[in-house]
């Protein structure tokens, strides 16, 4: 039916299907900035439009309830590329890190504006209050609201500058524009649901209702015959591989445990079958008259159940090793009719008893530690199940162009992506092209391989263009969680504090396959002991495959629940002790000048050393907490006799990427006319990594970050990175830009050298990219332009390399002061602190947002968010209404962040790792702030009311 | 999958175009385009035009005091930015704190929908509402608002909420982060004589299919003065039947609710 209405301000008559909702007909008209994160179940709020002045979402309306209103998206104010008031501010408030909420948040802000031009803070969070952010934490948009306020009243008004770090750089240390930020204030297309062509084919999946199966039968004869369909392919004809998701580096310390798609289901939502159809219609019906006869067996639902005697097996075949031998008693010999298990190396597996991956080890003598303790203490913490949820769910568009495979990709890893697909596809790697879009936020789940190889396979066999996406349902029921955890840690200390002993057991559950099943419950170790000092400590780490959805990668791998179980304990240990919990902290923390003995046993998958420490910078941020915070005094009273208040404090770690594992590389060009071209492989994820290498050009060209484009994760055209996880895209991909323009630099001054007729040591770069010596000068585009004009001294490129082995550690001190309500078990946050070293912060704004952010993930996870199951394995809370992620109202009262930095000598301009370390404090600082409350320990994250009022014996 | 839309201008065609079988009454579509909901009906009727959406106090039909009225078609947010609304009738409205979703939903909506976690069935309810509806072909009816939602039948029009003076309302919600569906809901209205409650309505979602008036709770405390927080709770806890879901067991949902109905009720006291 005919639609007439106003789009931004010119009228237009469309055609719609009676149905179709007003967000499918604007993106079919091309207005891509009208987003999908929730399905249209309406608690997103990316698909905002105003429609006759008011905010609603355009998912919950049908186009022809449009027909004579005057609907405004994004678009119609990005008119002729200009930014609006509220686009500028928030990019200058730093609030565009992935940008899939952008669009939307410009609406709201304006609607806001409009109805009150100084709004309240109260205002604000009401006109956000449909709006979700997973990855700014929200408190920056307070900024951009006083902002784009100011601004109304007066347009010059000048932003008052943040802090700023290294006096001697231009760019480094400042807060510049990120790169991408206009562009995605703007709602251009962007994302890789923005590239996809009209004739594409759609993949739906039939997965799995059942958590543990045997597919008996499956007929796909009916479906095949069905209208638009191009293809189907199920454990029958997909490539007989095995394969492992995860995107890390090869040998992965993961099995390769999964076929495309497995002869036995191992959890609801596995892969049953894939059809291609030319309509999403069509492939749905398809996947309706497919027939399938499975034989149901037992699940394993817990950790309890995966490790108890007969327990059902969740693999059971043949287990084989590239390099070095099965681990001693370890049942190798498969059953015949499961898939097999390819271990590049043993990681202490005996999958055959559900055992995916173990590790134990450690420093002095444990047991005479304990002997020599005047308290000992041992507790068990549980971290439940939660889910990354990126706004923009797994998708990617794959097809088959000059005879190759081009995959647009919303991914951590563009490089192991293309490994793996070729893999799993049977193509040699040339013959893939992986382009990494934006991607609409990450977190970790999109450093796995969940849906490409598949869309790869498909597009390759049909030809056709294939566009798979991933619905929301679909998200938290077969991507990437972070492993359920079950940590034993057992302290011991003498009267005085002083640790004599430390043992961490670490139970994990990765699911039914085994990516990252080492490495994420490794991290819950390797980022929490060597915080404290003590000689005698030791760990163990046991993996087990249950019939839960699989787990992977989320920030700060293991750490947060690692952090959660050993932070809290040691609080606990400071109760028994009648110490002060900051005191117990401060009197075995690490400090500079530390020797780290306990990382000899932490190497990642290869032989650890032991570290001495440089300057650490935990003394000062305890420091600073302790004032803020005024701990020496009794704490604030509670005006309402149902509220009790406690705070809570921990410090923190991680890593900066991956000591002598990992590698990334760049390249700068320099072009014609003196601007540059940055290609770095690294993978940008909303998080700011191409601003930090265009940064690096801009700095050491001496240029302008206006003269700079960076083109990054695009396996054609940019060099090998190992991708964006483990903290590593600053540091390493950082790293490599700086080495890449340095190279530029080199190159540049020898050419000069010549043409100016001086020794290369006169020659130095000064602003803007001009070549200086004692007696002339040539700017960069002229040593540019002769290199296009056959003067002899060829394209000015630069190359950067960065592997190295030295372990960059950023560090954190957080606090937090809680109001916990006795009668109803409810927790307020009403204070959240993050001192936090990132090293040199390279854009300051930038990384607080990563840090805010962070913490408002970890807030998540520890008050709200945790998949849940039935007692079939069926997860039951599969949406945002149900699976509750923060919204702006969750946002502490007083959410401060400071940046304490503490130079690393390898670092880019001396900067570390920022975003993961943040999630590492809120279970246990919240968890400590409540048993300083009303005297109870939480130990199983998240504390919803209901486990509050249990810990509390109220239930 | 919708084949049809209509958008009528009169409420009489409207009743006519929803005789057919299945077909769906669009208000603001944040429950029926939604959730459950999406195998969405052949026939789709958007009744914004025809039924009313103001919002005004007028004087009441028996001449004793003043009545608000709630235009069937008036979003949430015309609820909280129209000056006739009152407190408690507010606080419900907002207690939706999704202002996108403030900005579509309706009171007609609300209570076709008949959720158990409805904002703003419980206050009214406890405020003593009625509701005009209207059927095909029949003329418009004036019925107590509890007795619509135990057998709903054709468009609701209007609410109609009597303003007594001297009434002490309230509304309040639990659950789990703010824009959460809610977990249990309570409202309550009454007067104090002498210090002591008169004419108490409670009602309460969350605990049943649907919000409803619960006189057994109200029995407890009528005539007496209002008991403590804790007594409150106790007294109230075992009257709740409550089912296990992922918002909490059947013991934490009861207790939650008992806190929820004793902190209505000293909320209300506290009114001047
Ligand atoms: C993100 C989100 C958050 C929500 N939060 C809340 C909340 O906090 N509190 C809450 O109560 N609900 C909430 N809901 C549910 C829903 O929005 C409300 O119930 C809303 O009031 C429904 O109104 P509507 O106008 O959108 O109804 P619609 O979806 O259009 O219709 C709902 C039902 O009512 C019927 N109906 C509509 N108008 C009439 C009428 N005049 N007479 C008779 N029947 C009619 C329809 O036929 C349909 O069956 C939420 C929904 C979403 C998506
Ligand atoms: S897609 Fe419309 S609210 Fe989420
Ligand atoms: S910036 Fe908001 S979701 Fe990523």
């Amino acid at each position: 039916m005919k639609v007439d209405f106003k789009l931004n301000e010119r009228s237009v008559s469309w055609d719609c299907a009676p149905g179709e909702t007003l967000r499918a007909a604007l993106r079919r008209k091309g207005i891509v900035s009208v987003r999908d994160g929730c399905d249209g179940e309406g608690s997103c709020g990316l698909c905002a439009v105003i429609l006759d002045g008011r905010l609603v979402n355009s998912c919950q309306i049908l186009a022809p309830q449009a027909e004579g209103s005057s609907v405004l998206t994004v678009d119609f104010f990005s008119r002729d590329r200009k930014l609006s008031i509220v686009q500028r501010a928030l990019i200058d408030a730093s609030c565009v890190q992935c940008g899939y909420c952008t669009p939307a948040v410009v609406l709201a802000l304006h609607d806001l504006l409009a109805r009150s031009p100084k709004p309240s803070d109260e205002e604000l969070r009401d006109a956000l209050s449909g709006t979700l952010c997973r990855c700014t934490g929200y408190e920056q948009f307070y900024d951009a609201a006083r902002i784009a306020s100011e601004r109304l009243a007066d347009p010059e008004y000048v932003v008052p500058l943040g802090p700023e770090f290294r006096p001697d750089l231009r760019h480094v240390g400042k807060d510049r524009e990120k790169v991408d930020a206009s562009a995605l204030a703007r709602g251009e297309k962007a994302f890789v649901e923005d590239r996809v062509d009209s004739d594409a084919c759609h993949l739906k999946l039939l997965m799995s209702p059942y958590a543990h199966a045997w597919i008996k039968s499956i007929d796909v004869s009916k479906a095949l015959d069905m209208p638009g369909v191009v293809d189907i392919v199920t454990h029958e004809n997909c490539p007989d591989r095995v394969y492992t998701t995860a995107g890390q580096g090869f040998p992965e310390p993961s099995p390769h445990d999964q076929r495309m798609f497995p002869r036995k289901v191992r959890h609801v939502g596995d892969r049953v079958a894939a059809v291609l159809a030319e309509t999403p219609e069509e492939a749905e019906a398809a996947i309706k008259a497919i027939v399938v006869e499975y034989e149901v067996l037992k699940p394993v639902l817990s950790i309890a159940e995966a490790k108890a005697p007969g327990a059902p097996i969740v693999h059971h075949g043949a287990v084989s090793y590239v390099v070095g031998d099965p681990p001693a008693g370890s049942s190798t010999e498969g059953d015949g009719r499961d898939d097999p298990i390819i271990y590049q190396f043993p990681l202490h597996a005996d999958p055959h008893r559900n055992l995916a991956a173990s590790v134990a080890d450690g420093i002095g003598d444990v047991d005479k530690g304990f002997a020599e303790a005047d308290v000992v203490i041992e507790r068990t913490y549980v971290g439940k199940r939660v889910q990354c949820t990126p706004l923009e769910p797994h998708v990617v568009y794959a097809k088959v162009d000059a005879d190759r495979l081009v995959i647009h990709a919303s991914t951590q890893v563009p490089w192991h992506l293309r490994r793996i697909v070729a893999a799993a596809v049977g193509l040699p790697e040339h013959k893939i092209r992986v382009i990494k879009e934006r991607v609409g936020g990450g977190f970790g789940a999109k450093q796995d391989i969940v849906l490409e190889d598949v869309a790869g396979y498909m597009a390759w066999k049909t030809r056709r263009p294939v566009l798979f996406r991933y619905d929301r349902a679909m998200e938290f029921m077969t991507s990437r969680t972070r492993h359920g955890m079950e940590i034993t840690v057992k302290l011991g200390a003498r009267r005085d504090g002083t640790l004599t002993a430390m043992d961490m057991k670490v139970e994990a559950d990765t699911g039914p396959y085994g990516q990252h099943c080492l490495t994420v419950p490794m991290n819950a170790v390797s980022k929490s002991l060597p915080l404290l000092l003590c000689d005698n400590a030791r760990f163990s780490v046991k993996t087990y495959y249950t019939n839960l959805s699989p787990a992977g990668a989320y920030q700060g791998y293991g750490a947060p629940k690692g952090s959660f179980a050993l932070q809290g304990t040691l609080a606990e240990l400071a109760f028994e002790l009648g110490m002060d919990q900051l005191d117990l902290i401060e009197k075995n923390m690490v400090r500079s000048g530390s020797r780290l003995e306990i990382l000899k046993s932490l190497g990642e998958g290869r032989p650890g050393a032991a570290v001495t420490l440089g300057t650490c910078g935990l003394d000062e941020m305890v420091a600073r907490g302790r004032k803020a915070f005024a701990w020496g005094e009794p704490k604030p009273e509670s005006d309402d006799p149902d509220w009790k208040i406690g705070r809570g404090a921990v410090i923190i770690q991680q890593g900066s990427g991956l000591p002598g594992l990992d590698a990334a590389n760049a390249e700068l060009r320099l072009l014609p006319d003196g601007s540059l071209l940055m290609l770095s492989g690294g993978a940008d994820l909303g998080t700011g990594l191409d601003t930090v290498t265009a940064k690096a050009a801009a700095e050491i060209m001496k240029l302008d970050m206006t003269d700079v484009t960076v083109v990054s994760g695009d396996t054609d055209t940019t060099p090998f990175d190992k991708g964006a996880y483990a903290s590593s895209g600053t540091y390493f991909s950082g790293n490599a830009a700086v080495r890449a323009a340095e190279d530029l630099r080199e190159k540049c001054i020898k050419v000069a050298s010549g043409i100016l007729g001086e020794p290369e040591s006169d020659l130095y770069l000064v602003p803007r990219g001009i070549v200086r010596g004692k007696r002339g000068e040539i700017s960069l585009a002229k040593l540019a332009h002769m290199a296009t004009q056959g003067e002899g001294h060829g394209d000015l490129v630069g190359f950067g390399n960065f592997k190295t082995e030295h372990a960059a550690f950023p560090y954190g001190a957080h606090f937090t002061e809680a109001a916990v309500n006795v009668r109803t078990g409810e927790v307020r946050l009403r204070r959240f602190h993050a001192y936090q070293d990132c090293g040199t912060p390279i854009n300051p704004a930038l990384a607080m947002g990563q840090i805010y952010g962070g913490v408002m993930k970890a807030i998540g996870h520890s008050l709200y968010e945790e998949l849940l199951f039935d007692d079939q394995g069926r997860p039951l809370n599969l949406g945002f209404t149900d699976y509750k992620i923060p919204s702006i109202y969750e946002v502490p009262d007083d959410f401060h962040v400071e940046l304490v930095p503490v130079e690393d000598e390898v670092g880019p301009f001396g900067g570390k790792s920022v975003s993961e370390i943040s999630l590492n404090s809120a279970a246990p600082a919240i968890s400590i702030a409540i048993h300083d409350a009303v005297g109870a320990w939480c130990r199983v994250w998240p504390f919803t009311p209901e486990r509050v009022l249990r810990a509390m014996g109220k239930l | 999958m919708v084949k049809e839309y209509f958008r009528p201008e009169s409420l009489d065609e409207a009743l006519e175009l929803l005789a057919a079988p299945g077909a769906l009454a669009l208000a603001g579509g944040t429950w029926s385009l939604a959730f459950e909901a999406r195998d969405k009906p052949e026939r789709v009727v958007d009744i914004g035009r025809a039924v009313p959406r103001t919002i005004e106090t007028r004087g009441a039909s028996d001449g004793r005091g003043a009545e608000l009225c709630l235009g069937a078609g008036a979003t949430f947010q015309e609820i909280v930015d129209s000056k006739s609304t009152p407190p408690a009738i507010r606080a419900a409205a907002t207690s939706m704190a999704n202002r996108n979703t403030r900005n579509r939903a309706t009171v007609g909506g609300n209570l076709g929908a008949n959720k158990s976690c409805s904002s703003l069935a419980p206050i009214l309810l406890a405020l003593g509402a009625s509701v005009e509806y209207k059927e095909r072909s029949k003329a418009s009816v004036t019925i107590a608002l509890a007795d619509w939602l135990a057998a709903p039948g054709g468009l609701v029009l209007t609410v109609i909420v009597p303003r007594a003076d001297g009434l002490r309302a309230s509304s309040l919600r639990a659950s789990r982060t703010a824009c959460d569906i809610a977990t249990s809901t309570a409202a309550c209205a009454f007067r104090l004589e002498g210090g002591k409650v008169a004419g108490l309505r409670i009602a309460i979602g969350g605990f049943g299919p649907r919000a409803s008036l619960r006189p057994d709770v109200a029995a407890l405390f009528e005539g007496k003065p209002l008991p403590t927080k804790a007594d409150i709770e106790k007294t109230v806890a075992p009257l709740l039947q409550a089912r296990a879901d992922q918002r909490g067991s059947v013991e934490y949902k009861r207790l939650r609710g008992a806190a929820l109905v004793a902190d209505a009720l000293h909320a209300a006291e506290e009114q001047i």
